[in-house]
């Protein structure tokens, strides 16, 4: 298990490099520029000079790369030109609203989805199991930013059980993290039922009916077990993209995270910030991955030994 | 009662006040959501930012500031003096005034403070001041390159919020970020950009204006501006008594707000003004008929009615009603008329097609017209896409962000119509716009013409008086009108949305836009 977890760390470097090369392409191929907008306008073009000069902008693209990544491996991600802060004090700020709003919020969806995919699945074919897909197929289709407004309509404006918005008590964390939730609940749900409905049919669980073991015996000790593979993988590629794709949801609940970060710090093109925030979200994709993987391997031997 | 059970009880009843006193917020707690137009300000550093929110004007004093009748009443100076040929400047300065750090304020401090906004983007605001002398420790004079009857105005502008020299030097570029000292009724207690900023009540405050009743410290103990860019959730937090008051009303919940009996609605002129700038070098629109076609086409009533529920005002001229250069003669306004705008094209050769559509010599009559994001601006615009359809333009609408739009106004060339608006007081934003030293951006129309320059200087630097410079900006403003270098749309009027049963907010605001003279009043029920 070490060796497969150090092989799987190993084949993560080059990923990262490739993505950090993407990653800052990405950035400085965009329209705009981040001393536009913060040059005096009526400057001289030996003024801009200056102060392209002085962010490195005007190095070639392969310097500003090199310089930037060195300085990256020691932790130095950079300042930012419009908000100028240090870009890790920057994230250090945002990131801890972001992990607390995607880890609860991941945490939700596990459980509620697990369970309702799980019942859907035992239940196939009832009122039930019809009741839950229909509430999945709303739970994928409805925008988050709708169900956000519905919540905040139902839970803070006329039930008044929560904040409106905002990020300073715990309790207004509740709405935006029901939001992510259940859109996490729909897929969770919905890849379980799959799952557990494809493993019924398998010649072990028909054995296991035969030999006499209980319904729910079978469901939950062994069908459920193995469904949980495609489960564990959605769930890791989840971690990346709640903490990234919660902006609409950061938006509309008025709360600081990396999303809002990097919105903000995209449309005044302040590159450092941009390519700290991508950088940080690329990162939680690859050890949401990893984590998958080894979580996966330690579920199953075969994996474990095809990659020896 | 046995000891443990005494202390027990007695630590939670510490406990219990602790909650209560240490959590809940005081009655004279506030809290307040900037305009989305303020939201994302990145410091509270009124030399160096580019972009200030209105908790500036609490956190500093100015030496002047101005009222809604565009008059000028001392802060800082308690009183001015400038010479007949206008090219020296005396203010007398409020004596005892200390900033909150503890540094005294005085003639030395604005020797030091002009100089500081060389080479930033702010210097336009203290181009025309030569030198600074300390004439004794509360009189400075100021030495003018040329005259500038326009000082005080730019004295009376967030800008121009007088920061402590000893905080300003020894934060460096911090300054502003991790910090901001100022004079002013309130203290910077905490700010996290995009989120929120917290002031608290400066206790030692004396420097109100006349512009105030109270000119002691403010009846508000502790003050929070939340930034939420989100309309809905704005509305839906005053609704429910999350936030005591908005700075600006979101247009679609006006209604819903006046409803609501809480809710009061303050409603003063606006000071922001929707417009259309035309590429004037790029064809169609280097012929100026070309030019004047597509301003006429422009239905500014429809626009206001239709989009807006006849909140505000249309827009004839590029100043807002407010400015007295806005008085131009009836025959240069520029007023929807269609028919002006067919015999136009139809004489600069674009025939009209039986479907409505123009061409010239096989071209279409097909042109760009971007605008940026954000659903006011994406409302007018296909609004106005459809006007100029009626006339015979075919416009292809570009939705792009403010950073991109710049970049692309950089390239010179490539745009040609757009839908902006601009937020200013002064008659020098015709200055901004059309100079032709700012070609591509600001003066997005590309302009350089004479005439327009010799008039332009003349008002920016050869007006000595105020009237002088009323009549000079009126000529400028005149001449760019018949130019048709943009279309005029519309002037949003400006609201604020207060919780009656929550503050008692004065029935006048005393300044063109509510700042630090009017909340020094508000008092907490």
């Amino acid at each position: 298990m070490l060796l497969f977890t150090i092989k799987r760390l190993l084949l993560l470097i080059p990923v990262f490099l490739a993505i950090s090369v993407v990653i800052f392409m990405l950035v400085h191929l965009v329209p705009g520029d981040p001393i536009d907008n913060i040059v005096r306008v009526g400057a001289t073009p030996a003024e801009k000079a200056a102060l392209v000069a002085r962010y490195g902008l005007d190095q070639p693209l392969w310097a500003q790369y090199a310089n930037w990544f060195g300085k990256m491996l020691q932790g130095d991600l950079g300042d930012a030109i419009i908000l100028r802060r240090p870009v890790a004090e920057l994230i250090a700020l945002n990131l801890p609203h972001s992990l607390a709003l995607g880890s609860l919020a991941l945490l939700f969806s596990t459980i509620v989805g697990i369970a309702t995919g799980t019942l859907a699945a035992i239940f196939r074919d009832t009122w039930f199991d019809r009741g839950v897909m229909t509430l999945i197929l709303l739970g994928s289709t409805v925008p988050s930013f709708w169900l956000a407004l519905l919540m905040i309509m139902l839970f803070a404006v006329t039930l008044g059980w929560f904040p409106v918005s905002g990020a300073r008590t715990a309790s207004a964390l509740v709405l935006p993290v029901l939001t992510i939730g259940l859109g996490g609940v729909a897929l969770v749900a919905r890849v379980t039922r799959v799952a557990m409905m494809d493993i019924a049919r398998r010649d072990f669980v028909m054995m296991l009916h035969a030999k006499g073991v209980s319904r729910w015996r079978i469901e939950l000790g062994s069908v459920l077990r193995h469904a949980l593979m495609p489960v564990v993988t959605i769930l890791s590629l989840r971690i990346g993209w709640i903490l990234g794709g919660a902006v609409a949801v950061e938006f509309v609940f008025a709360r600081p995270g990396l999303g809002s970060l990097l919105i903000t710090s995209l449309n005044q093109r302040d590159y450092p910030v941009v390519q700290g925030c991508l950088l940080m979200l690329a990162i939680a994709v690859m050890l949401g991955t990893l984590l998958g993987d080894i979580v996966q391997a330690a579920m199953d031997p075969r994996i474990r030994e095809g990659m020896k | 009662m046995k000891p443990f059970t005494t202390r027990l009880l007695a630590g939670v009843l510490l406990s219990s006040s602790f909650l209560v006193t240490g959590f809940a917020a005081t009655a004279q707690d506030v809290t307040m959501v900037l305009p989305s137009r303020q939201v994302g300000a990145p410091s509270y550093d009124p030399i160096r930012g580019t972009k200030l929110n209105m908790a500036t004007t609490l956190i500093y004093d100015r030496m002047v500031l101005q009222d809604a009748d565009q008059s000028y009443h001392g802060q800082l100076a308690t009183s001015w003096e400038v010479t007949e040929d206008g090219m020296e400047w005396v203010f007398n300065l409020r004596p005892g005034v200390t900033f909150h750090d503890g540094e005294p304020f005085n003639a030395d401090t604005i020797a030091w403070w002009i100089p500081q906004f060389s080479d930033t983007e702010n210097a336009f605001m203290t181009d025309a001041i030569e030198s600074v002398t300390v004439v004794d420790d509360l009189t400075v004079k100021f030495t003018m390159k040329n005259p500038d009857p326009n000082l005080l105005s730019n004295m009376a502008g967030f800008f121009m919020g007088v920061p402590s020299p000893a905080a300003y030097e020894a934060m460096g570029d911090d300054y502003g970020v991790t910090g901001a000292v100022g004079t002013g009724p309130f203290k910077l207690e905490s700010f996290t950009v995009g989120q929120d900023t917290v002031l608290v009540r400066n206790e030692d405050y004396t420097s109100g204006s006349d512009l105030s009743v109270n000119q002691g410290p403010a009846h508000i103990a502790r003050l929070t501006f939340r930034e939420i860019a989100d309309d809905s959730t704005a509305f839906l937090e005053m609704k429910t008594g999350g936030v005591d008051m908005l700075l600006s009303v979101p247009q679609d919940f006006r209604a819903t707000m006046e409803g609501e009996t809480d809710i009061t609605i303050v409603t003063i002129p606006g000071r922001e003004l929707f417009y259309m700038p035309i590429n004037t070098i790029v064809a169609p629109f280097d012929d100026i008929r070309v030019r004047e076609a597509a301003a006429f086409a422009v239905n500014q009533p429809e626009i206001l009615e239709n989009l807006f529920g006849g909140i505000g005002a249309v827009a004839d001229t590029f100043l807002t009603d407010a400015l007295l250069e806005g008085n131009v003669k009836d025959e240069l306004r520029i007023s929807y008329d269609p028919d002006r705008s067919r015999a136009l094209l139809d004489e600069a050769g674009w025939i009209a097609a039986a479907d409505g559509t123009r061409s010239k010599d096989g071209t279409a009559l097909t042109v760009k017209l971007w605008t940026q994001n954000g659903t006011e601006f994406r409302r007018i615009t296909e609004v106005i896409q459809a006007q100029l359809a009626e006339v015979g333009f075919t416009a292809e609408i570009t939705v792009l962000d403010p950073s991109s739009i710049n970049a692309e106004y950089r390239k010179e060339t490539e745009h040609q119509l757009a839908v902006r608006s601009y937020s200013y007081e002064n008659a020098d934003i015709l200055d901004w716009f059309f100079s032709a030293e700012r070609l591509g951006y600001p003066n997005v129309s590309m302009w350089t013409d004479a005439t327009a320059e010799e008039l332009r200087i003349k008002a920016m630097t050869e007006s000595r008086t105020w009237d002088e410079r009323v009549a000079n900006f009126t000529d400028y403003h005149e001449y760019v009108l018949t130019q048709f270098v943009f279309a005029p749309i519309y002037q949003p009027v400006q609201s604020y949305a207060y919780r009656s049963d929550a503050l008692m907010v004065p029935d006048v605001i005393r300044s063109t836009q509510l700042q630090s003279q009017t909340i020094l009043d508000i008092e907490v029920k």
